[in-house]
């Protein structure tokens, strides 16, 4: 999915957020050449120049496979919708707050298009040791090399799982956020297809949350699968409480005919997947399977 | 946001689908029609809660009327009564709504719908173009598969009009009356998709009152500190609980594992909430003042992941001042786990502020797994 060789840009490349993150992904190894933010074109972020449009951004550099959008919610889709007819064939989403018919007609449209979408409100993905897409951190304490995939809905439970496995000296190879949305461009599914064939990878940690059907969709494929799979799922307690949208991310908003907590983790088990009542007791778990 | 139900039809009157005639009272002597008298509210089962009534005459609609109107929905009052004709028919059901599975939007159509619509069987379903919308091909091909006609082939592609161009998370119609005269959509629920409100035209007007929960006085003031100062977030959601433990929590998806796992735990929690995005010490000030103003508090856990850019000296320090601002003192336990910028400085200054102040606080950082913090705090409270 990402390489160190890779050509990326930015959308939204002069903003707070995107100025930050581009130099972080510099510092760990991305190879950013270029940025884009309507209306500041000519300046210059991080030495690498910001273009008006992405057209112009690959004129520049016609080498470019992927785009990084740090973009108002309600400019996203125009910003994906111009990188996606510029022929980039990975598109991360950081925006978070982005209207379901903007990512659901982005999908599609990706898909016609042989391109894939990571996110809305990806936290970014991170090949340890390599290189790093998005806001997702990378600090030496949080992640180390290693052999465990960690695939994630939410962006902040995704560092704290790498964490507590760093802690524990288990490495990662692959994380990623994969975002807590109701539709998503990247699912768990397609997330363990890449990782299956992945040689770095031994063993796949999903973090889950209430709501929509993607824990569900992901046990099929994992009966299929060689890599162990170790599942922690939250949300039970909103549920309980019973007040939609009262807490946690937006897809976490029950709707209908979507899956309960009890009931993923149900399935999962059904799919030979080692549940963890307890974050931490992920590590236990982790450890007999390393 | 969702709407109610007179709103959802006007939007659905707005792309052609026909609609019972009526209007909205807000008091009895407005009523001039006979036909149902239902009390606008957002949620269901008002049927059973005593909120719809069938009136033959205009007399007994202004009493139905009236009765409503002093009744209560989820705890809220309610304002606005619907009054509209009374239609026969065959009762079916509709919704379109986006599916996780197809990652696109879907039809699906109940042949036996009305009140008991969530025991039916298995729906048909019709998965279509987010981009194109539905064809009127597709329609037809779905309105025969289901055994209907044109007119509810162009029922579908309407509907599906109105999901797009105003935003829809949900639009459900149930019943969906077939009449001799064509389809009338007899109630609808309508969600719009809050991320996308701003750009809809027609919600420019429409106030937050449509907001359906009902929140107490605690959860009101939690909202309020949120909205006086727009930098980060704290106290935007409150949710009062029956619990002991209060609780202040950091972070989506680790507010949720941590809810969780005191629960699981056996702990109790007093309440929800959450700061993040850096808020100033201010805001954590006023939020911990709130939260632990609650009688009967057994303990406090203040828990969050590893923060990227909430500086953890400042929002702890918040948290102190609060503390501070309590009255009675705090006397029972408070466990924080809490880790990021400036940590470090944040720990020494908070177990020096417990020392001075005589308060029993247990500072963990990174190196203690936010679960493990939360099983402690319910031992504490415990013993």
């Amino acid at each position: 999915m990402i390489t160190k060789d890779m050509h990326v840009m930015v959308q939204g490349i002069t903003g707070k957020e995107g100025s930050r993150a581009t130099k972080e992904m510099l510092d760990y190894g991305a190879k950013v050449t270029c940025g884009v933010t309507p209306g500041k074109g000519g300046q210059e972020v991080e030495g690498k120049p910001v273009f008006n449009t992405v057209e112009e951004a690959v004129k520049f550099d016609s080498k470019l496979e992927a785009t990084v959008c740090f973009v108002p919610p309600l400019f996203l889709y125009g910003a994906a919708k111009e990188a996606l007819d510029a022929g980039i064939k990975l598109i991360v989403i950081i925006s978070e707050n982005v209207p379901v018919q903007d990512s659901a007609k982005l999908i599609e449209e990706a898909k016609e298009k042989g391109a894939t979408i990571l996110g809305p409100a990806s936290v970014g993905i991170i090949k340890v040791g390599e290189m790093k897409l998005g806001s997702i951190g990378s600090e030496e304490r949080m992640y180390t090399k290693g052999n465990v995939a960690i695939v994630s809905k939410s962006g902040g439970m995704c560092g704290e799982t790498a964490l507590l496995l760093s802690q524990n000296k288990i490495g990662q190879s692959i994380c990623v956020g994969i975002g807590g949305d109701q539709i998503l461009g990247t699912s768990f599914t397609d997330m363990f297809e890449i990782l299956e064939k992945d040689k770095d990878t031994k063993v796949i940690v999903m973090y889950g949350e209430i709501g929509g059907q993607y824990e569900e969709e992901a046990a099929k494929m994992i009966k299929k699968m060689n890599t162990p799979v170790v599942a922690f799922i939250s949300g039970q307690f909103a549920e309980k409480v019973g007040r939609e949208v009262a807490m946690g991310h937006a897809g976490a908003i029950l709707e209908k005919g979507s899956g309960s907590a009890a009931q993923k983790k149900k399935v999962l088990k059904n799919a030979g997947v080692y549940v963890a009542n307890y974050h931490d007791e992920i590590v236990d778990i982790v450890k007999k399977l390393v | 946001m969702k709407l109610k139900e007179y709103r959802g039809k006007e939007l659905l009157a707005k792309v052609g689908i026909a609609v019972p005639k009526g209007v909205v009272v807000g008091s009895a002597d407005e009523v001039k029609q006979s036909g149902v008298v239902k009390a606008q509210v957002v949620g269901g089962k008002r049927g059973k809660a005593g909120l719809i009534s069938v009136a033959e005459n205009v007399e007994d609609a202004k009493k139905a009327v009236g009765e409503i109107l002093g009744k209560e929905y989820n705890k809220l009052p309610i304002s606005e009564v619907l009054v509209e004709d009374k239609v026969e028919g065959e009762e079916l059901y509709l919704s379109i709504v986006y599916d996780s599975v197809t990652r696109g939007p879907v039809i699906a159509f109940i042949k036996t719908g009305g009140v008991d619509v969530e025991e039916a069987g298995e729906a048909e379903t019709l998965p279509f173009s987010a981009n194109n919308g539905l064809s009127e091909k597709e329609a037809e091909g779905f309105a025969k598969k289901v055994g209907l006609d044109d007119g509810f082939a162009k029922l579908c592609l309407d509907a599906v009009e109105c999901f797009r161009k105003f935003d829809c998370r949900i639009l459900e119609i149930n019943p969906l009356f077939k009449t001799s005269k064509g389809y009338i959509a007899g109630d609808c629920k309508i969600t719009i998709d809050d991320a996308a409100v701003k750009r809809v035209e027609e919600f420019k007007d429409v106030e937050e009152a449509d907001d359906p929960t009902f929140l107490s006085k605690m959860e009101l003031e939690a909202r309020k500190i949120d909205e006086d100062d727009h930098r980060g977030v704290s106290g935007k959601t409150f949710v009062e609980l029956d619990g002991d433990i209060a609780v202040l929590a950091s972070g989506g998806g680790a507010s949720l594992t941590c809810m969780d796992a005191l629960d699981e735990a056996g702990g109790k929690a007093a309440n929800y909430t959450e700061y993040s995005g850096n808020p100033p010490r201010e805001k954590v000030e006023k939020l911990t003042t709130l939260t632990l103003s609650k009688k009967g508090l057994k303990g406090c856990l203040v828990v969050g992941g590893t923060a990227n850019f909430t500086d953890i000296f400042e929002t702890l320090s918040g948290f102190c001042d609060g503390l501070l601002a309590v009255k009675p003192k705090v006397d029972y336990p408070i466990v924080i786990r809490r880790a990021g910028p400036r940590d470090d400085e944040a720990k020494k200054m908070v177990e020096e502020f417990a020392k001075k102040n005589g308060f029993d606080i247990i500072f963990y950082g990174e190196e203690t797994p936010m679960t493990v913090a939360v099983k402690e705090i319910v031992k504490k409270v415990e013993s």
